[in-house]
């Protein structure tokens, strides 16, 4: 496992590349963090050190690409704060032992795996929820104007869906769109 | 056989660098305080004497030191640290080694090593205090300034905390400056001071910044009876550095000035007028360096020992009468109960105190107890009571 720590070389620093080394992971060390996240890296571990002067890279913010775990050495809220808006997975606190990194490391690689999954699912899941909305309202609006069943309707859907080679939640949206064009009246005048 | 060996005991403030100036004087608190107990027969006819190294402010160097101490000189217990990456460096040396640290200095909170006393106020024994105060005469439109490490970040965010709680609280702007600024790092923030008229300015510079933030204020002519600069830092220390034309009217929160009206404080400051002149101005920091000292000696006189498996059960629940009031140490979270005051710098470069709790204060290190109403201050001067 290829994994970037990011720390000043003190004895934390050293102690915890020593153990990455230890238990098989290629170890590269170095600060401040770099702008942007080299795509070679599996894990990252980072210290945070709240510093108002230094610039902020962006990948700090929020979303890291691969599982973050946080090196700190205070607790406080300024410092909790900035270790959950990393997004970081894990948290080892100063000064740092040799005993809990392993742990640290698959805990982070599996809560990031976890989350990964869940949001990829959760995508499908909203998609699929707006595909069947999109397709109930252009059912309603087939069943109103052409006077057919709902199950007729979603066969016309399909149908054209085949003969246009595009999807059915495409045909369900030009649906919709015409229907909205075509029932526009214009202001009439009294 | 009675040992009458020397009770060696480490001693770790800076006698040059940022701070270098208050740590001096926490050094003589601490001088002050082995004189007094020496004078008076040593502990069990010991005498307590003090191996000083003087780390430079510099955070790797309290961590060297304290190893030095621990390892080479057999030290058991530490007085020592002003800034919080100074106590951090130390902490793991005494964690890891089973030594004890004194500390004697103001910080953000939020900590708990079972081998450190922290005999500073945390933020519910200042901050909470001084933003009560100061939005009740003051205002609530606030600007921060505060040097740049996490003492400062921390101060600002439990302040802003606390003024954004009250309705029509406002934090204007966030400024930082090195610990080593310059002059001139000043001049752009009082001018946007200046501009955006806050009803009062809350400063977390610590150090030699502390009087270019105050010069720049006065030079910009502001006035510090409208919009004063409120600190949990500047103390009679920093006062007389930047004279007392400069410092006139502004305010800081602390358990401790020279001002404490008790027999014990007028005698303290008496004798260690005597015996050290006018060399450092006694202050907060000073005060706690003093008292820790003394609360030590007391501990080891009934333990018979200084080593902190045999120490700690008589320091923690052990009170002392401080100059600043009869202090108490807390056993859970290994913090001192203090006297929150609230002081004005009058024209004569004096610390006047306008607010006093006259009962102890426990502290509060996680914040737990957030509710601003059971902070109550007791305003001094022209029958003021406070709510």
């Amino acid at each position: 496992m290829r994994v970037m720590v990011f720390h000043p070389k003190d004895a934390d620093g050293e102690l915890l590349a020593q153990q990455l080394e230890r238990i098989g992971c290629q170890v590269i060390t170095m600060w401040p963090p770099l702008l942007e996240l080299p795509d070679t890296v599996d894990v990252v571990f980072c210290a945070v050190r709240p510093d108002h002067a230094a610039v902020r890279p962006p990948w700090i913010d929020g979303d890291p690409p691969v599982p973050v775990i946080a090196v700190i050495n205070y607790e406080n809220p300024t410092v909790v704060d900035a270790v959950l808006r990393l997004g970081a997975k894990a948290v080892l606190i100063s000064p740092l032992r040799s005993a809990g990194i392993l742990s640290s490391l698959a805990m982070a690689k599996h809560q990031d795996a976890e989350l990964r999954e869940l949001r990829r699912r959760n995508a499908r899941l909203e998609q699929k929820l707006l595909s069947t909305n999109q397709i109930n309202a252009a059912k309603a609006i087939l069943a109103r104007t052409r006077n057919v069943s709902g199950d007729e309707a979603y066969r016309i859907i399909r149908e054209q869906a085949m003969s246009k080679r595009t999807t059915t939640e495409e045909i369900a949206r030009a649906i919709m769109h015409a229907d909205s064009v075509l029932s526009h009246t214009p202001r009439a005048s009294r | 056989m009675a040992n009458t060996d020397p009770i060696r005991v480490g001693v770790l403030f800076s006698r040059s660098g940022a701070t270098s100036s208050v740590e001096y004087s926490q050094l003589l608190g601490t001088r002050f305080a082995i004189q007094q107990i020496n004078d008076a027969g040593g502990i069990d006819g010991r005498e307590l004497a003090a191996t000083h190294y003087d780390p430079e402010c510099l955070p790797q160097n309290y961590r060297l030191m304290a190893e030095r101490l621990v390892q080479d000189d057999r030290i058991q217990v530490i007085f020592g640290c002003y800034m919080s990456s100074s106590r951090k460096a130390v902490m793991p040396v005494v964690e890891k080694s089973q030594r004890l640290l004194m500390y004697p200095t103001l910080y953000e909170g939020f900590e708990f090593s079972p081998n450190i006393i922290y005999a500073g106020a945390a933020p519910n024994q200042n901050s909470a205090q001084l933003a009560d105060y100061m939005t009740r005469h003051f205002g609530r439109r606030v600007y921060f300034v505060g040097s740049d490490y996490i003492y400062p970040y921390e101060s600002n965010r439990v302040m802003s905390d606390f003024i954004l709680g009250h309705p029509g609280g406002a934090k204007l702007a966030e400024r930082y400056v090195r610990l080593d600024a310059h002059e001139r790092d000043f001049v752009s923030i009082v001018r946007d001071i200046k501009e955006r008229q806050p009803d009062f300015i809350f400063s977390t510079v610590v150090g030699k910044g502390t009087r270019m933030l105050y010069q720049a204020y006065a030079d910009a002519g502001l006035d510090p009876a409208k919009m004063p600069i409120a600190s949990l830092t500047t103390c009679e220390v920093e006062v007389s550095e930047m004279g007392r034309r400069i410092a006139a009217g502004h305010i800081t929160a602390a358990p401790y000035f020279q001002a404490v009206d008790s027999h014990c404080n007028h005698d303290c400051l008496q004798h260690f007028l005597r015996l050290y002149g006018d060399e450092v101005q006694p202050n907060m920091c000073w005060e706690a360096a003093y008292f820790q000292v003394h609360m030590f000696a007391r501990a080891m006189q009934q333990s018979g020992s200084d080593e902190i498996g045999r120490l700690l059960p008589h320091l923690l629940g052990s009170e002392f009468d401080a100059p600043q009031g009869r202090v108490r140490i807390d056993p859970v979270t290994h913090h001192t109960r203090l006297y929150p005051r609230v002081g004005r710098v009058d024209e004569d470069g004096r610390f006047v105190i306008v607010a006093e709790s006259k009962i102890g204060i426990d502290a509060d290190p996680y914040l737990v107890h957030h509710a601003a109403n059971e902070w109550s201050i007791r305003s001094v001067a022209l029958g003021e009571v406070s709510a």
